[in-house]
């Protein structure tokens, strides 16, 4: 038993699909940066290269590796990691906005007038154009304005 | 620099939260999501009573209401309003 070989492909295989999960989610979760699922994916792709030539080179050869019990564990458990990680990613793509076609560093952003929480209406060329009168009561143009948009208050 | 936010929410709403975090700058509502539709911001059915919300986002505009700098998030305006809450 003691005498063959460890089949580390199988091993590199399950570490990697366990650190695409928990690093997609830690990253997801902390900076909300959802581009990086595509790397997670990526991750997942190369440990399924090596979980399955773990696997084969165990069967081929069940006489050098061993893989008999942790093959399949492994094999397993990645999976289940990756269902995980399918499920998680159709819903933070289901939730939040690819926003692809937001507007980008050096473009216009697209002009607006909406009703403030008084019912006033805000145009954006005004907020740009109006200037700030500060705690002096001193007045200066502003340097610019700073959109945020939220989900809402419920 | 002058900030302003905008939501799908009502002028009611935006007029309580106002109140309740005690905000000075400007709560816009955008309650057909057209200025969020047009930011390509559309979360559909995500809200309350499955209505059509906004993701987060910001957008820092120069004076002549072009892009500077950008951030999408799913967290950091909810963070942003915890704190403002909290805030005296």
């Amino acid at each position: 038993m003691s005498d063959k070989l460890w089949n580390w492909r199988l091993w590199a295989g399950f570490g990697l699909s366990l650190a695409a999960l928990a690093g997609y989610s830690f990253i997801v979760v902390s900076t909300g940066a959802l581009s990086v699922f595509w790397p997670s994916l990526f991750l997942f792709v190369v440990a399924a290269v090596f979980l399955i030539s773990g696997l084969a080179r165990g069967r081929r050869e069940p006489q050098l590796y061993r893989s008999k019990a942790a093959g399949p564990v492994l094999a397993i458990l990645s999976l289940v990691f990756f269902t995980l990680f399918g499920i998680a990613g159709y819903k933070v793509f289901k939730n939040f906005p690819a926003a692809n076609n937001a507007p980008k560093i050096g473009q216009r952003a697209p002009g607006f007038t909406l009703g403030d929480s008084g019912g006033k209406n805000v145009s954006l060329a005004e907020l740009l154009s109006t200037p700030i009168t500060d705690s002096a009561g001193a007045t200066r143009a502003t340097k610019g304005v700073l959109v945020v948009f939220y989900r809402g208050y419920w | 620099m002058r900030p302003v936010a905008i939501s799908a929410d009502t002028s009611e709403e935006s007029r309580e939260l106002c109140r309740k975090a005690n905000l000075t700058f400007p709560l816009l509502s955008d309650r057909k999501a057209e200025v969020i539709r047009s930011y390509d911001l559309l979360v559909p059915g995500a809200g309350e009573d499955n209505r059509d919300i906004s993701g987060i986002a910001a957008f820092l505009l120069d004076s002549s209401g072009t892009v500077r700098w950008r951030h999408f998030s799913e967290t950091t305006g909810e963070r942003f309003l915890e704190a403002a809450q909290k805030l005296n």
